[in-house]
């Protein structure tokens, strides 16, 4: 369970403050796997780190009694001059999990081959991508947080993530941050929306949707053409 | 003019007036009109029609003017008083107009269109109900003008009488098919949400006037919100069609494929909208949110994973105790420390061999210089390279530390986006790495020493190690605070470099404080690497016991610059990330 208690979270950009959450409570439910919908700039991103850990509130505290990942397929933790293999046993150190079945796990999946005794400087987007999908993966989380899943490497590697990814879900939850409407029916049983501040969870996927539809379309209501 | 003018002074001769208006001399009549010490009645028709003239060039002052002037004198005519009337209500002079209304209705009752222009002077006063009753008094009188029907409906609807507007309009409706009419029936329908009978109006106007784009658009909401999107989506387009420059049409269309979650319809109406009207922020952004989820959706191939949600949640974790919590924590720093000794130093072959080269060529060059210098003997001891030794290892120690530490936060910004890594863990990896990179050095130099043949053990370990553990503490909580001013002042790490080397001249390293004068030695003992120095000698040589050295000073000091470098990291932690 992550639960969010009177969270607060904004930042600066050009324009201006921007506002992500303002005192905001949820509370994820262990068991279920949640879609989070949102317009593109509301803060999906910034609410996953925030879920993470990877980033503090302003105010406010974010309580998990599970063991959250970081965002999956986040590669930024990686340092370029180390090794892929080396890269995985830090990860693999930091979270207490065994470095060896780790290291084992993430070479068979990510299929560097030579390239996994490289720096990681020398990778192409795609294999880092691999090799972080791969690491996120390995560990037995409790519950992973995916921010876009991205579409990484050919056919046959996607059906291999897919795979994995399946086997993970029967046992732990995801929370899912997307604005395809068709992955969050794909992967969750709980939909939420990120709007002003607030992060609204709801019980089921379609009523989300259709409160989030109905949030798109508001703005265009012209029901005044009559008189 | 002046001729005019003096005609009217010298014989008051109204005809010279009524000439001078109608050649247009309208300055000169006003001036004379106007004249306060008048003693004659001069024609109010005069008046009015000066005033008619004075409107028709837009001076409407002057012309409410001579209208409020005349007005008292022309109670009988009718036609002065249409001009009062007229003038008053183009002039937004409502109250004046309304009573002007109310005059002359009251000569001829049955002027309908009288009712309806107080109707309108009424409703512009705001007296809705007076409008009202004007309106279906003028409607009663011309029972065929389909036009006084829809205004007085129009001023029901929007008195919110939705029902008597239907219920008048309705009758009117079964028997003329006026398009105006019936769109306006169909509007008062919707309104009282009789769905149906407001589409079969619209029906009835659009089969009199085929080609009204804004009567498609009302059918078109209608159809919408009956149920029937494609009908409703073929209205509006129809509306769109006829008239291409409305963005409401446009955005109707928008917002009915959006709500009826037709991607590519709406994609194409967004893409027309912007097209025509690139200022359209809200249109922007849907048809931003709908390419993209266009572009997710493209190729579908997707492994439908069911049943997640049936499996039985997994126990939850109760928060840490304090022992997993410093487990945990060991375990993060060790990791730490693994990966720093592997990147340190990225770009030489050979690494961490480094770290003892020059410590070695540090001393080798110091020994050599006063070697030649003082002919052969050390302040204490017997060798150079000893001596030099025991001062350089306690100052290595703390500046390779607290200067290490620096960028221990600003350099590990990618670490850090793993959660469980926190900034106190990086800097206390760094922290830790540098003072047991130190330790390492100054045992493999010892040993080297000896094997040389150079008697270099200490005389006392205990002293020296202590001396050492003192620094060390020292030199972690400068790190601490260096690490943390450097997150928000980036060149820190210049100035404090020039601190280190002013500490390198005066903490004694190639001198001992004996050889100084009294008055320098007693400012200088209050630095605490000079104190920590002798110290670490004073174990070193038994036969050195300084007078000046306190040794609970350094600790105090150790102790101190700790506590402010935990306290600092911790008060500031939520500032300290480091955005990638």
């Amino acid at each position: 369970m992550i639960t969010l208690d009177k969270v607060a979270k904004a930042y600066a950009t050009a324009a201006g403050r921007k506002i992500v959450l303002a005192d905001a409570c949820a509370e994820f439910a262990p068991g279920h796997n949640v879609g989070i919908l949102g317009a593109n700039g509301a803060g999906k991103s910034t609410l996953i780190r925030l879920l993470a850990g990877s980033e503090m509130p302003d105010r406010g505290t974010v309580r998990r009694t599970a063991r959250v990942s970081f965002p999956l397929g986040f590669g930024g933790t990686f340092h370029p001059a180390l090794s892929g293999r080396e890269n995985v046993a830090f990860v693999a150190r930091v979270y207490g999990a065994a470095v060896r079945p780790t290291i084992r796990f993430v070479e068979e999946f990510a299929e560097l081959d030579q390239y996994f005794d490289m720096p990681v400087q020398t990778y192409s987007a795609g294999m880092r991508a691999r090799l972080a999908f791969g690491t996120c993966l390995a560990i037995d989380f409790d519950v992973y947080l995916i921010d876009e899943i991205t579409e990484i490497g050919d056919e046959r590697f996607r059906r291999k993530c897919v795979a994995a990814f399946r086997q993970r879900l029967n046992s732990s939850d995801i929370i899912l941050a997307t604005h395809n409407s068709h992955t969050i029916q794909q992967y969750c049983d709980r939909g939420a929306i990120l709007a002003d501040g607030q992060l609204q969870l709801f019980d089921d996927v379609a009523s989300a949707f259709e409160r989030y539809r109905r949030m798109l379309v508001e703005p265009f209501a012209c029901h005044s053409a009559d008189a | 003019m002046n001729d005019n003018i003096a005609l009217a002074h010298t014989s008051q001769d109204i005809e010279g007036l009524w000439s001078a208006l109608n050649a247009g001399e309208l300055d000169s009549c006003l001036a004379y009109l106007s004249q306060a010490d008048r003693t004659d009645e001069p024609d109010a028709a005069l008046e009015c029609r000066l005033a008619e003239a004075l409107l028709h060039e837009g001076r409407r002052e002057e012309a409410v003017e001579c209208c409020r002037r005349a007005l008292p004198r022309v109670a009988g005519d009718v036609a002065m008083l249409q001009i009062c009337a007229w003038v008053f209500s183009n002039c937004r002079c409502h109250e004046a107009a309304a009573s002007a209304y109310r005059g002359l209705l009251a000569l001829c009752p049955d002027w309908a269109e009288g009712y309806r222009h107080l109707s309108g002077s009424l409703a512009a006063l705001g007296r809705a109900e007076e409008a009202i009753a004007a309106a279906l008094d003028a409607a009663s009188l011309t029972p065929d003008d389909s036009a006084a029907l829809v205004y007085a409906a129009e001023l029901l609807m929007a008195a919110g009488r939705i029902d008597e507007a239907a219920g008048l309009l309705g009758g009117a409706a079964d028997t003329a098919a006026e398009p105006r009419l019936l769109r306006v029936l169909s509007a008062a329908e919707m309104l009282r949400d009789r769905l149906p009978a407001a589409l079969a109006a619209i029906d009835r106007a659009l089969a009199e006037a085929p080609d009204n784009a804004e009567y498609h658009a009302h059918r078109g909401h209608l159809l919408w919100q009956l149920g029937d999107i494609a009908g409703g989506a073929a209205a509006l387009a129809w509306a769109a069609a006829l008239d291409p420059g409305n963005r409401e049409v446009q955005r109707a269309q928008l917002s009915l494929y959006l709500a009826a979650g037709l991607v590519s319809e709406a994609t194409a109406a967004g893409g027309a909208l912007l097209q025509r009207f690139p200022d359209d922020k809200p249109a922007a952004e849907a048809v931003l949110h709908l390419l993209a989820h266009r572009l997710d959706t493209i190729d579908g191939e997707y492994v439908v994973l069911s049943g997640a949600a049936e499996r039985p949640p997994r126990p939850l974790r109760p928060p840490p105790g304090w022992l997993d919590r410093w487990r945990g924590q060991r375990r993060v720093i060790g990791a730490l420390i693994i990966r720093e000794t592997r990147t340190r130093f990225p770009d030489l072959k050979l690494g961490y061999g480094w770290a003892l080269i020059e410590p070695v060529l540090h001393i080798t060059l110091l020994s050599a210089t006063f070697a030649v210098l003082m002919r052969g003997q050390p302040p204490i001891g017997r060798h150079f390279f000893i001596f030099y030794y025991t001062g350089l290892i306690p100052y290595l120690m703390f500046v390779h530390t607290s200067s290490g530490m620096c960028h221990a936060i600003t350099g590990n910004g990618a670490v850090l986006q793993l959660p469980p890594v926190t900034t106190f863990d990086v800097v206390a990896a760094r922290g830790l790495l540098e003072i047991m990179t130190d330790i390492v050095v100054a045992a493999v130099l010892l040993a080297g020493f000896n094997a040389i043949g150079l008697a270099a053990l200490p005389d006392d370990l205990w002293q020296p190690a202590m001396a050492l553990l003192a620094i060390a503490a020292l030199g972690c909580g400068c790190g601490f605070i260096n690490a943390v001013i450097t997150v928000f002042w980036r060149s820190w790490e210049k100035g404090y470099a020039q601190l280190a080397r002013v500490l390198y001249f005066i903490s004694g390293i190639f001198y001992v404080p004996g050889m100084m004068p009294d008055w320098a030695r007693e400012v200088l003992a209050w630095n605490p690497l000079l104190q920590a120095i002798d110290w670490f000698r004073a174990g070193f040589f038994a036969n050195y016991q300084p007078h000046w050295l306190d040794r609970s000073y350094v600790v105090v000091l150790a102790i101190l610059a700790l506590l402010a470098g935990f306290g600092l990291e911790r008060s500031l932690r939520r500032r300290l990330s480091v955005p990638l």
